[in-house]
């Protein structure tokens, strides 16, 4: 008896010891690198290697660059490919694979010149050929990727290929030679240089890509790159290691030899790396805000991502316009974002997004100024006069998500109005896809919604009211002036008139009282002192890290 | 015995049926789908479907969930719709290392340290060992593991830099999230067998085998144990289960890739596929486990063989 029962705990403990040989520590468990444990702060000057530490906030779910589209996939990509070009530290684009581009009078035609010397990290040379498998490839009806309207927003043919109606020959995209590409748009698209910096618009080498099949970008050996870094290692739940990429046109100007970017979704346990030296930047959660702003490595970016109040103007009150610009006008969008939010958001007194560029390197927000500030008398006397209109006071249930940072906006905003208004709004918070679908239903009275950008220029946020096919997550607005205003701006080639069509529509529309702006969206971040040249953009595909060093 | 296991077998093929059809159906009122729904809202609903037909979404819900039974019976998972190219059963394949190991090292660690301080306390009953023995083991069932987890990450990684704070490079990455995770089952471990032995130890053949001048030690082992530990044997099917598969507060301190956050994360974005996957394999790990234990009853107690329960 006794030997049986010493015979199970025997057997527990040696599963307990298979288990353990089997299991697969991350990369850096091999003896190469095995020294870097517990001292990352040292590892950053062995041998003479420039070594970058960052975190992902989440798993990275797909580095397939025909169908992913998560930021997190993105930042990785953005450092490993590189498309027609690259964006600087202005948001402005500079020439990466192509040497130069010429843009027809119309603004319809844009002829690309590549580089000579850009290779594929195999040694394959990139060429023009590249770029239109890889655009056909992500129109394609079968990749079926979310972010296909990129391309075929704006790629003259494209929506007709992507819906299967056409061939492929039907799309504008010309290889005129291995190192010219000519694209021909729907209209005139003064940002369309910008897109070309995009993930989706990365070139892909066929023979590779179809030598790989469908595991193609699933591991990091079944990735072809062009961009300053190569992958060396990738787990989804981990992370990825990367060095530099000696086949890298610009090679010379990489500072940086290796990069770590792990996985770590505790955003305390990445303040600990942080501190610990384990990490050399790290985003702030509100709470933590407080006790480090003072310090000389913080520092805090905005993204081109919009909070705002959208109004449904089928249901009551919102029928009524008083109500509407009353509330637009009771609360303090200053003290939301500096008291309740702390953490880098700017008040929003406009919809479209700070430093979004506007024209001749002046910024949509700086030409257009401030359109709507809290202005309590007023409001008040808006209130009244829809008060009576309606013959008597409205019940208002607003709705958000179910967030922290969304429930403290809403309850916010219900201590706002109960101030200024002396109303009592009910909140209503549901999960994020819960709330999108009550709202396209049309299923609410107010809803707190949010737009983060696809690329630079306004048209991006001033578009989604443009006739909605889904009119009810729009609050159900039509306004024909609106329309024709931003209607006539899309195939504008007059820069100046074009800029001015777009500033009236951001006016009609909050004048109309269509949303009221709450916030710009900010991350407050820590950097270790020697790091620089970071560069993070407000949209599409950040960090880059091509220019950083390390002191 | 031969019938016994068929029978339980059958038990489980059904017990697994009835749970992938629930999951299935109550998995489908979550409101949205598994793409950037932000996106899709643009979309008139005209579009948005088409766009869904593409990956058979568009489908009525009975339709779809012959199609799923009909691949799972094929061993098929399908592919991820948030990891995207990915088979569910890779990703499970690959995720399960890191948490099996957290958790066996915490149940390991967790019965053992359990075990030998309710064996202290009971024989030690009323004293200062008792006392202090039971005060860890309120503290251990009070105090949420993730509090722990936070101090020893805190003190022990950060502040004196012992272990690594977090990530999973070598084997001494795993040593504060399994001390995290066993401090749940030592608390639940030591109470139990310190209530079970205090209870043997009044039964007539304890007493007997003392009279015979027995020694002390061989008390213990030979005859307390044994029957002391049936009980716990009973909540140690649900606790091995939730260990083994992964802790969501734990992984996510610690950096861990394993499992845990996979669930929730999955649950959160949509990713049916996934959700499937991963409520079937803890549900069939769940069955097993108890399975076993259920056979292990007989080699711990004899009189509890199957084929003696006959009637």
């Amino acid at each position: 008896m006794r030997k049986s029962w010493s015979k199970w705990m025997m057997l527990l403990l040696f599963s307990v010891m298979v288990l353990l040989t089997g299991c697969n520590f991350g990369e850096s468990s091999k003896p190469t690198e095995a020294e870097g444990d517990g001292k990352k702060a040292a590892e950053k000057e062995e041998n003479g290697e420039k070594v970058l530490n960052l975190s992902l906030d989440n798993d990275i779910p797909d580095l397939n660059q025909l169908k992913t589209t998560d930021g997190i996939s993105f930042s990785v990509l953005n450092n490993v490919m590189e498309g027609l070009y690259r964006l600087d530290e202005n948001n402005e684009p500079q020439p990466a694979m192509a040497e130069t581009y010429k843009m027809s009078d119309d603004g319809l035609t844009y002829t690309f010149t590549l580089k000579d010397d850009i290779k594929w990290s195999n040694g394959d040379a990139v060429t023009a050929e590249n770029f239109k498998y890889s655009w056909l490839r992500a129109m394609h009806p079968d990749t079926a990727g979310s972010y296909a309207s990129i391309l075929t927003d704006y790629i003259k043919g494209g929506a007709e290929y992507a819906a299967g109606e056409s061939k492929e020959d039907g799309v504008a995209i010309e290889v005129k030679d291995d190192k010219t590409l000519v694209v021909e748009l729907i209209q005139p698209t003064p940002f369309f240089v910008d897109l070309t910096a995009f993930v989706t618009y990365f070139p892909l080498n066929k023979t590779f890509v179809e030598e790989k099949g469908n595991k193609f970008a699933l591991t990091y050996d079944a990735i072809l790159y062009n961009g300053p870094f190569v992958l060396t290692s990738y787990d989804q739940a981990q992370g990825v290691t990367m060095k530099r990429n000696e086949q890298y046109w610009d090679n010379d100007k990489v500072a940086i030899d290796k990069v770590n970017m792990k996985v770590i979704k505790e955003q305390s346990t990445a303040l600990n790396l942080y501190e610990a030296g384990d990490l050399d930047k790290v985003y702030l959660a509100s709470a933590d805000v407080e006790s480090y702003q003072d310090s000389s490595e913080f520092s805090s970016e905005t993204e081109f991502r919009t909070y705002f109040i959208q109004f449904n103007l089928e249901k009551e009150p919102f029928t009524n316009e008083n109500i509407r610009k009353a509330m637009q006008l009771a609360y303090d969008q200053q003290v939301l974002a500096d008291v309740i939010l702390n953490n880098g958001s700017k008040p929003a007194y406009g919809l479209i997004a700070e430093e979004m560029s506007g024209l001749d390197g002046k910024s949509f927000r700086e030409i257009q100024g401030e359109i709507i500030k809290p202005n309590i008398e007023k409001a008040k006397e808006l209130w009244a006069k829809g008060v009576e209109e309606l013959g008597g006071t409205p019940q208002i249930e607003l709705l958000t998500s179910d967030d922290t940072l969304s429930k403290d906006t809403g309850t916010f905003l219900q201590s706002e109005y109960k101030k200024n208004l002396g109303i009592d709004i009910k909140l209503v918070t549901q999960p994020f896809s819960g709330r999108l679908d009550t709202m396209r239903a049309g299923d609410y009275q107010v809803g707190v919604n949010r737009w983060g950008a696809d690329y630079n220029d306004s048209m991006t946020y001033l578009d989604l009211w443009v006739e909605p096919s889904n009119p009810p997550f729009r609050g159900n607005y039509s306004n024909e002036k609106y329309d024709e205003l931003v209607n006539t701006a899309k195939i504008e080639a007059n820069n100046q008139v074009r800029i001015d069509k777009l500033l009236e529509a951001e006016k009609v529309l909050i004048e109309d009282g269509v949303i009221a702006p709450l916030y710009f969206d900010g991350l407050a971040f820590l950097q270790k002192p020697g790091v620089k040249g970071i560069v993070t953009h407000p949209y599409g595909a950040s960090p880059d890290l091509k220019w950083a060093v390390i002191d | 015995m031969k019938k016994y296991f068929l029978l339980r077998v059958m038990n489980i093929i059904i017990t697994l049926f009835i749970i992938a059809t629930a999951t299935f159906f109550l998995m489908k009122q979550l409101p949205g789908s598994p793409f950037d729904e932000e996106r899709l809202s643009n979309l008139s609903d005209d579009q948005r479907i088409e766009f869904l037909s593409r990956y058979g979404l568009d489908q009525p819900l009975s339709q779809q969930y012959i199609i799923y039974m009909k691949n799972l019976v094929t061993g098929d998972f399908g592919e991820s719709f948030y990891f995207k190219g990915q088979e569910v059963a890779d990703l499970i394949k690959h995720r399960i290392g890191p948490s099996a190991l957290l958790g066996a090292q915490a149940v390991v660690l967790g019965i053992t340290i359990g075990i030998v301080l309710g064996i202290i306390a009971a024989f030690r009953h009323n004293t200062i060992w008792d006392f202090s023995t039971m005060f860890i083991a309120v503290i251990g069932v009070s105090v949420p593991n993730f509090v722990f987890a936070a101090l020893l990450q805190y003190y022990v990684g950060l502040k004196l830099g012992l272990l690594p704070v977090a990530f999973w490079e070598s084997y001494s990455s795993s040593i504060m999230p399994t001390i995290a995770l066993s401090l749940m089952v030592i608390a639940l471990i030591a109470r139990f067998t310190r209530n079970e032995m205090l209870e043997v130890l009044q039964q007539d053949y304890i007493i007997t085998a003392r009279a015979k001048g027995v020694p002390q030690f061989k008390v213990i082992y030979k005859h307390a144990i044994r029957n002391a530990l049936i009980p716990v044997l009973t909540i140690l099917g649900p606790i091995v289960v939730s260990l083994l598969t992964g802790s969501l507060v734990i992984e996510n301190i610690f950096g861990v890739p394993g499992i845990g956050s996979l669930f929730v994360d999955s649950i959160k974005v949509n990713d049916y596929t996934t959700i499937m996957g991963l409520t079937l394999f803890y549900s069939a790990f769940f069955v097993l486990t108890m399975l076993i234990i259920d056979l292990l009853y007989g080699v711990i107690d004899p009189r509890i063989r199957i084929n003696g329960a006959k009637e």
